[in-house]
C-alpha cells in the first residue's frame, strides 16, 4: 500500500508543521510513501530542502538490500515547476524519489533571486565550495540589494558556513542547503535572504544525550536540547571551544536585525526580531527527522526602499 | 625571530581545491597542525614561540576555524600571534572566539603599529608581556610596534 503525503500549496516554515504531522502520520506503517506536490503554488528554501529531508526519511529498504524510493508527484503549475528546477530542487530529488510529472530539464541559476540553488552538503570540502560559491555570487547583491555593508557579506558567508557544518559534525547523514534573496510583501514588505538548511539525521536531541541530558534531568527533550545549542551554546563534544558556531550566528543576527529559527524532532526554537511574531519555543510539534535551520537577514534601512 | 606563517599558502596546500576560504573545524585541525609543525623547532629551544601568520589572500575565515587555529594555539603553547593583512571580516570570526578563551593576540597594522584583539585583560597581559621582553616598544606616536624581524 501506498501512503499518501500532501505537499502544502504554500510550503514554506509556517506550513512545515501541517506538512510534518501528515509526513509522521503516513510514515509510521514503513508503507511506501507518495508526496504529491501537484498543487503547490509556492515552495520557500525551507520548503524545498525539508522536502528533500522527508524524501531521506522516508527511503526505505526493500528486498535484498536495494531501497524503495518513496513517489513524488511534481507541481502541475508551469511557473511553479521552472522554479523549483531553478532552485535545483529536482536534481537533488532525482537521487530520493520516482518522479511523476513533466519535469523541466534544469539549467544553471541565473537569476538574482537563486543566489544558492539546493545544494547537498555531507562533508566539509562541500561546505569549501558552498561558501566559495556564495560569496562570488552574493556579496554584490547583498551590497545593492540589501544594503549590507562589506562587514556584513562577510559575516553572512561565516553564517553559512557555520549552519552548513552543523550537518557535518551532527546530523550523521547527508543535508541541503539552498539560499534567496526575495521580495517577502506578506510581512516584511521588504527584501530579504533567506538560508535554509535541512538534514533528516539524528537532529540535536540524539546529539546532545550523553553530554547534556543529567543536567536537564525531566526536562531533557527535543525543546531542551534545541535551548542548550541555540540559547546556551552547549556542544556534543567536551572541548571548551566548540558550540561557538551557533552563538556566532546569533551574534550575527542580532546585529543585523535577522532570525534564526530551528526544528528538531517535535521542538522549534526562534530568535525572534521585532518585525517578527514568531514565538521562541515551541514544543509538542509533530515528529519530524534531523534539523531544519531557518535564516533570515532582512534589507537594511527604510521599510519603504 | 618571528616565525613567518602564509596563511592562504597554509591552506592551499592543507584542502584539495582551489578554496581560499579558511571554514570548518577539519580544514582548521589541518591547518593547525601544519602550523604546529613549522612552529615546532622553535619550541624545543624553550623560547617563547612569536609568530607573524599573514591572512592576506584568505576569503572567510569562520569561527570554527577561528577556534581551531587561533585559539587552539594560544591555548596550548606559551606564544604570541601577530595578526598581519587581516580584514574586519576576519577579525569579526578570531575576536570573540579569543574573547571568549580569555585570550588575546595582536593584529599587525599595515603601519606596522600594534593593535590588540581578545578578551581585555588578557590583551593588556600581553601588552605588558612583549614590552617587558622588548618584543615591542612605544612609538613616537604612542602606539606599539615590534621590535623583533
Amino acid at each position: 500500500m501506498t501512503r499518501l503525503v500532501e505537499v502544502p500549496a504554500q510550503f514554506d516554515d509556517r506550513s512545515f508543521d501541517q506538512f510534518a504531522g501528515v509526513f509522521a502520520d503516513a510514515n509510521k506503517d514503513d508503507e511506501r510513501l507518495l508526496f504529491d506536490a501537484h498543487a503547490a503554488e509556492w515552495a520557500s528554501p525551507y520548503g524545498l530542502v525539508g522536502l528533500l529531508a522527508a524524501g531521506q526519511a522516508a527511503r526505505r529498504a526493500a528486498a535484498a538490500g536495494t531501497v524503495e524510493r518513496p513517489l513524488l508527484t511534481a507541481p502541475t503549475n508551469a511557473d511553479v515547476l521552472s522554479y523549483w528546477a531553478r532552485a535545483g530542487f529536482f536534481r537533488e530529488a532525482a537521487e530520493l524519489f520516482e518522479i511523476h510529472g513533466k519535469v523541466p530539464r534544469a539549467r544553471a541559476a541565473e537569476e538574482s533571486e537563486v543566489l544558492l540553488p539546493v545544494t547537498p552538503v555531507r562533508a566539509a570540502e562541500d561546505v569549501h565550495a558552498v561558501v566559495s560559491k556564495i560569496q562570488q555570487r552574493a556579496s554584490a547583491i547583498l551590497a545593492s540589494e540589501l544594503s549590507l555593508d562589506p562587514k556584513a557579506t562577510m559575516g553572512f558567508a561565516m553564517a553559512l558556513s557555520e549552519a552548513c557544518q552543523n550537518i557535518v559534525e551532527h546530523a550523521g547523514t547527508g543535508g541541503w542547503v539552498a539560499v534567496q534573496a526575495y521580495h517577502w510583501r506578506r510581512k516584511l514588505a521588504r527584501r530579504v535572504v533567506v538560508i535554509a538548511v535541512a538534514d533528516a539525521g539524528v537532529g540535536f536531541r540524539h546529539s546532545l544525550e550523553p553530554t547534556q541530558s543529567k543536567r536537564f534531568g525531566d526536562r531533557w527533550g527535543d525543546a531542551a536540547a534545541l535551548e542548550a545549542a541555540l540559547v546556551q551554546g552547549v556542544s556534543r563534544f567536551r572541548d571548551p571551544g566548540r558550540g561557538q558556531g551557533l552563538a556566532g550566528i546569533r551574534r550575527y543576527l542580532v546585529r543585523w536585525d535577522g532570525k534564526i529559527a530551528i526544528r528538531s524532532g517535535t521542538a522549534r526554537i526562534a530568535i525572534v526580531p521585532k518585525w517578527d511574531d514568531d514565538v521562541p519555543l515551541k514544543d509538542g510539534l509533530p515528529p519530524f527527522p534531523g534539523a531544519q535551520v531557518l535564516i533570515i537577514i532582512p534589507e537594511q534601512g527604510s521599510a519603504e526602499r | 625571530m618571528i616565525q613567518y606563517i602564509d596563511m592562504h599558502a597554509v591552506l592551499q596546500a592543507s584542502v584539495s581545491g582551489v578554496y581560499a576560504d579558511l571554514v570548518t573545524r577539519p580544514t582548521g585541525r589541518v591547518v593547525r597542525e601544519r602550523i604546529e609543525q613549522a612552529i615546532a623547532g622553535r619550541e624545543r629551544t624553550g623560547e617563547v614561540t612569536v609568530a607573524r601568520m599573514d591572512f592576506t589572500g584568505v576569503g572567510c575565515i569562520d569561527y570554527s576555524c577561528a577556534d581551531e587555529i587561533v585559539a587552539k594555539l594560544l591555548r596550548d603553547r606559551p606564544a604570541v600571534l601577530v595578526l598581519s593583512g587581516i580584514t574586519d571580516g576576519h577579525r569579526e570570526a578570531i575576536e570573540p572566539v579569543l574573547s571568549g578563551h580569555g585570550l588575546a593576540a595582536l593584529i599587525e597594522r599595515p603601519d606596522g603599529t600594534l593593535e590588540v584583539l581578545g578578551a581585555a585583560a588578557a590583551a593588556a597581559a600581553l601588552l605588558d608581556e612583549l614590552v617587558a621582553r622588548r618584543f615591542a616598544a612605544r612609538t613616537p606616536g604612542g602606539s606599539y610596534a615590534l621590535t623583533l624581524a
